[in-house]
């Protein structure tokens, strides 16, 4: 959906999934390090959050804020739905990812075994 | 009526509000296989999960307490044998745990919500009377994942388009259809905390922040939890 979103939009000149499993990678999405720095945060809860509530709101703005939460929250929910009930990729999904999956290391995940 | 959201200073959308309210009305409600009580006691032990408190329970089956401990901080470690133990014991089904799940992932990610936002959690609803329908779709089938769901001409009236144009909807989105009112509460938790199922489809939905980065979250999160899928 990323690398889809970002090819739709054509607002990037060149996207680097390796952000979305390495915080240190620069995706090449605008402010991309401070959002996954406040998902991470998030999911973790740790006490970094404060601060990068405060530099999301500084930086991007408070509604920008409220709607990561809520992407968050979201995919708390959906990766738990996943896991819970072992579902397949779907066939576009499994088309369209095939190259990445692999780079990203995404088959060492235990639930591979299961949605693969 | 809960959440307000009157003495914080964070401009939460009214879908969000709505769906919010409407959640806690849904797990309030008797559903199919489980009592409105049970339901609330479900989120309740989710929510001590969550806090990694102790999740015991006089009110559920002692393996239902296991598998909400499982799916809200373990959920990465999932697998078909563990899903197939839980449905075969005791004051379980395939059904049940299907419910289960529903009302464990919607309250926990109303919880993750506020906890990103530094809100109060919302005290969970009163139990609302009633015994479960006990109905199970005719329809539902065993297809590609772990419980049966159930095609679009299962679902409930005016939810058919909640598939697409997918027989079976795309796989994340039907994995709850056992109990069909699970589709509906999908899409609205969906609505207010992301992007409606219509808005997925859009490049450009009318969000604060960009769709590549509402994707580049939901990826983060996914990786974090090592979601395959």
């Amino acid at each position: 959906m990323l690398r889809e979103s970002s090819q739709q939009t054509g607002a990037l000149s060149s996207l680097d999934l390796q952000g979305t499993v390495n915080p240190e990678a620069d995706t090449g999405v605008p402010h991309g390090n401070l959002l996954t720095a406040f998902a991470e945060a998030a999911v973790h809860q740790t006490d970094a959050l404060p601060g990068l509530r405060e530099q999301i709101v500084a930086e991007l703005g408070v509604q920008e804020l409220v709607d990561a939460a809520g992407v968050v929250a979201n995919f708390q929910r959906m990766v738990r739905i996943a896991d819970g009930c072992g579902i397949p990729l779907d066939e576009f999904t499994k088309d369209a990812t095939d190259d990445c999956r692999e780079e990203l290391g995404l088959h060492e995940y235990a639930s591979a075994a299961n949605t693969a | 009526m809960p959440f307000e959201y009157a003495d914080i200073d964070l401009p939460i959308r009214d879908a969000t509000i709505s769906s919010h309210r409407m959640s806690w009305e849904v797990i309030a409600s008797p559903g199919r296989w489980w009592t409105g009580a049970e339901r609330v006691e479900i989120a309740r032990v989710g929510r001590a999960a969550r806090d990694f408190d102790a999740v015991r329970s006089e009110m559920l089956p002692e393996s239902a307490a296991y598998a909400i401990q499982k799916l809200v901080v373990d959920n990465a470690n999932l697998n078909r044998d563990w899903y197939q133990e839980i449905i075969s014991s005791e004051g379980m089904t395939e059904d049940r745990y299907i419910e289960l799940v529903a009302v464990v992932v919607h309250a926990l990610s109303i919880d993750e919500f506020h906890r990103a936002l530094d809100l109060d959690l919302e005290p969970l609803p009163d139990p609302l009377p009633g015994q479960p329908s006990q109905i199970r779709p005719p329809e539902a089938e065993q297809r590609y994942s772990w419980p049966a769901i159930v095609p679009k001409g299962g679902l409930n009236p005016g939810d058919e388009m909640l598939y697409g144009p997918m027989q079976w909807g795309a796989n994340v989105i039907s994995a709850l259809s056992l109990i069909p009112e699970n589709v509906r509460w999908l899409h609205d938790l969906s609505e207010g905390h992301y992007l409606s199922f219509k808005e997925m489809r859009m490049p450009d939905p009318l969000r604060a922040i960009s769709r590549p980065q509402i994707e580049l979250i939901a990826a983060r999160v996914s990786s974090l939890n090592e979601c395959f899928y």
